[in-house]
């Protein structure tokens, strides 16, 4: 192998390896819209639990004394929750909530529902800005 | 967690505890000193002597130590307190330890700091039993190593001795009995991951979780004093009083309206005593209120509650268990506070939370709640 | 003020509101003629889950708002319980409403609120409790109930499922197909002629469930006749609108009108003002009540005590697990201000709601 022929071939892989990466990175507008679509699904999802579609043992939904998901204040979090004791992220309190006011079961972290409720709550919160900590 | 310990020291040091300074213990913020009664080792001997003497009651046979011994977790463990002559009051005597961290004083926060708390009981008719102040302040005047003692800490002479001076050094005393360091401490606080057992780490999952518990018992991220130094009603005592709530609050005000003084109201009428907060605040959303106790040191301060109608801390587990009441068929108070509600513990559950309460108790005191 | 000297001396001085047996033997005490109170109760929201069983805190809430009311001394010459004692306007749920309310000592008068209303538009409150508008004068004072939940009849009167479906809809407080609280007309042509009967000077003091005035449509936090309600009430000199439904302290003036909301006895709402997407009008005069901690489920709940005088509304507001309030009206500045709180240096953290 020589040198020239190798230097080629290097340089094509390079310019091979820039052009795949560069694609790979690029989105489109139709890109962005159907994310959003997605996020939106999701976020209609949390609206109908938060409004009374989560399986709430006692009839109790979040909308009660959350309408509009106001006061939750999902951009203070984490925070301390003196209802916990400790430093948490909001999806502790949010299960607080689902424990207490709603005497249900609790929802694990990773559990697209509590994903839904979160991200329906940030949505009618978004432009807040960010206040970790805040009580 | 060793970070904040340092930071606390170091708050001490700033602040200055007029040579007294002690970081305080493991689980605990340091001990806050009112300015106008800074802590030093003479006065707080002083206030130990005085805390110890049984000369000041009616019949020179109780002390304040009668009902806080040391050796009973600065309790005296029966259900409510006797004074002299034997004579019974209405509520059951709390610690002493860490009393220092309350922002109010009595089971009904009638006082508002320890040197207006440590006034009361000489002079309650069912306690220390004295007419007034007078005769004790007698005693101490003629007693040559009180006057030494009062000069050198407050300079005043013998008969400038007041029971503002008494109040104080007993007050400073008291500042001292402070306890950390608990099993607890030493696991959440501490970094020693092995100081509770497993039924005591499920206990305290409880604690913070379905038992509903820390929101007035508090825990924090770097500290626990295990109150919330505010009033509730948890349905205790309320059957004394059932159905006649209006009756004995309107006796009391007219009482109170003509002259008759709380604390002593309080503490012998066995009726008027359940009224709680609102016999001091007169405020109809706090009738049956009482302060939230600390639970540190909890495994030998029993008999618990204000009137100290729980033997056993099992008894308590239940008591919140069942929404405030002991039986599941027991009437719920009207006045019932809306932290307070049916818990749905296991037996499991509700035997890990009584382990836990046990992880609470500080060295100094390990040793009496063994011997129970 | 040290803080000793504020325990033992400040706390009476400052407690006022806080002291209702004092503060209403002070009343009598004072030379007003025929000077007397009554309580508010409201927003109960009793709700049936299955067989027996009752959401627990919304029962509570109602039980111990009785059970402290009962212990006033002297007694309120009667109570006004403000609406919404059922959460889906179900039998079971007024007559188990109803029930904790019959241990009360005196005397009640009812307002109809939406969730008593729109399952069978309040056929069975009326059955237990009578007409839903009227009027009735007491000593010196008249007093007016209206209905002011109805909506447009379209809205009312669309092809529902059902009479609960229709009532889901309307007890869904951010509902955006909700529709708009109105008294109406045939009750607007009722008042008017009700009115025509009383003189000016008379005090007047009309009891509704929607707040008489435009705060946040979007929660119906709104009464869309309002400006007609207003207009009818103008020609008198002291008119004091109480009303419900908003689960909050509010106060306000227009004009010759003083408002003054209820608390809930079941849970507290939030302020429309902190709904960052969209505009709404707080008055401006509201020094907001303490933002909750949902673990004390009475927090931010409560009931009121209503001290009548000269014409005049003061309405003392029992708040557990909080510092009780008063609202009183000012008669110097033409207004209802709280006794304790109005000046902006004396308001505390737990009032910014965000």
């Amino acid at each position: 192998m020589n040198v020239s022929r190798s230097t080629g071939w290097m340089a094509a892989t390079a310019a091979a390896l820039w052009l795949g990466l560069g694609q790979a990175d690029e989105f489109t507008q139709e890109d962005l819209q159907r994310w959003n679509q997605e996020f939106m699904e999701v976020v209609k999802e949390g609206d109908r639990l938060f409004h009374g579609g989560f399986p709430s043992k006692n009839t109790v939904s979040c909308d009660q004394c959350h309408p509009n998901a106001t006061n939750t204040h999902p951009e203070t979090y984490p925070k301390f929750q003196k209802q916990l004791g400790e430093v948490v992220p909001m999806w502790r309190m949010i299960n607080w909530c689902i424990e207490n006011p709603l005497e249900s079961e609790p929802l694990p972290a990773d559990d697209p529902r509590m994903t839904a409720l979160q991200a329906y709550i940030h949505w009618e919160r978004r432009g807040a800005k960010l206040e970790p900590g805040k009580h | 967690m060793r970070r904040f310990q340092l930071l606390a020291a170091a708050a001490i040091a700033a602040i200055g505890l007029q040579g007294v300074a002690a970081a305080p213990p493991l689980g605990l913020p340091p001990v806050p000193i009112p300015p106008d009664n800074p802590q030093s080792q003479d006065k707080i001997k002083l206030g130990d002597r005085l805390f110890n003497d049984k000369r000041f009651s009616a019949d020179g046979k109780v002390a304040c130590a009668t009902c806080h011994k040391r050796e009973k977790g600065f309790t005296d463990q029966k259900p409510v307190s006797e004074g002299f002559r034997n004579l019974r009051g209405t509520r059951n005597a709390p610690t002493i330890v860490n009393a220092a961290y309350m922002k109010t004083l009595f089971w009904d926060g009638r006082e508002p700091d320890l040197e207006g708390q440590a006034k009361q009981p000489f002079v309650n008719p069912v306690e220390g039993g004295l007419p007034d102040h007078g005769p004790m302040l007698e005693v101490i005047r003629k007693d040559p190593e009180y006057v030494q003692a009062f000069k050198s800490v407050f300079g005043v002479e013998a008969g400038d001795i007041t029971i503002d001076h008494v109040a104080k050094a007993i007050a400073a005393f008291e500042r001292t009995v402070i306890s950390g360091n608990s099993p607890f401490d030493r696991w959440r606080y501490g970094g020693e991951p092995d100081a509770l057992d497993e039924a005591q780490k499920r206990g305290f999952e409880v604690f913070v979780g379905k038992g509903r518990c820390v929101s007035c018992h508090v825990i924090e991220q770097t500290q626990a004093l295990f109150t919330d130094n505010r009033f509730h009603n948890i349905g205790v005592g309320f059957k004394k009083i059932r159905g006649r709530e209006f009756q004995v609050a309107r006796e009391f005000l007219r009482a109170k309206r003509a002259g008759a003084d709380v604390d002593k109201t309080v503490l012998t009428k066995p009726e008027a005593s359940e009224l709680g907060r609102f016999a001091v605040t007169e405020n109809l959303t706090q009738v049956g209120a009482f302060k939230t106790p600390t639970l540190r040191n909890v495994a030998v301060t029993f008999p618990y509650m204000h009137d100290g109608s729980l033997e056993t801390l099992e008894d308590v587990v239940d008591f919140y268990n069942n929404g405030g009441r002991l039986r599941e068929d027991d009437p719920v108070s009207p006045f019932l506070s809306g932290g307070i509600r049916p818990l749905d513990l296991s037996d499991e559950e509700k035997k890990d939370l009584v382990a836990f309460l046990k992880a609470l108790t500080s060295p100094e005191y390990a040793q009496i709640a063994q011997n129970r | 003020m040290n803080r000793r000297n504020f325990l033992k001396t400040g706390l009476g001085a400052a407690a006022v509101g806080a002291l209702p047996m004092s503060l209403v033997e002070i009343a009598w005490g004072a030379k007003d003629e025929e000077r007397f109170t009554f309580a508010y109760i409201s927003d109960s929201h009793i709700t049936h889950v299955r067989g027996n069983e009752f959401v627990r805190n919304w029962d509570r809430g109602l039980i111990r708002a009785v059970a402290e009311c009962n212990l006033l001394d002297p007694r309120p010459d009667f109570v006004v319980y403000g609406g919404d004692i059922a959460q889906l306007g179900k039998p079971e749920e007024i007559d188990h409403g109803l029930e904790i309310l019959s241990g009360l000592r005196d005397k009640v008068y009812y307002v109809m609120g939406e969730h008593d209303y729109y399952v069978d538009l309040g056929d069975y409150w009326r059955k237990r409790l009578g007409p839903d508008w009227y009027a009735f004068d007491h000593k010196g004072v008249h007093f007016i109930v209206l209905n002011s939940i109805l909506t447009y009849s379209e809205w009312t009167h669309k092809k529902w499922e059902s009479g609960m479906a229709r009532m889901k809809e309307m007890a869904r407080l951010d509902n955006p197909n909700g529709s708009p609280f109105m008294v109406g007309e045939e009750q607007r042509k009722w008042l008017a002629q009700d009115l025509a009967k009383v003189d000016r000077d008379t005090p007047i003091v009309v009891c509704s469930h929607s707040p008489l005035q435009k705060i946040y449509k979007g929660w119906n936090f709104w009464t869309e006749d309002a400006e007609e309600i207003h207009k009818l009430l103008a020609p008198f000199k002291k008119v004091t609108v109480i009303y419900g439904h908003v689960h909050q302290i509010q106060y306000n003036q227009i004009g010759n009108i003083s408002f003054y909301a209820v608390m809930a006895t079941a849970w507290p709402w939030p302020y429309p003002n902190t709904y960052a997407l969209a505009e709404s009008h707080l008055p401006k005069l509201t020094v907001p009540m303490n933002r909750a901690d949902p673990f004390f489920e009475r927090d931010a709940t409560g009931w009121q005590l209503i001290d009548v005088h000269s014409g005049r509304v003061d309405t003392h507001y029992f708040l557990p697990d909080n510092t009780n309030r008063s609202v009183v009206f000012d008669e110097k500045r033409g207004h209802p201000v709280d006794t304790r709180y109005q000046a902006v240096a004396a308001r505390i953290p737990p009032q910014q709601h965000y």
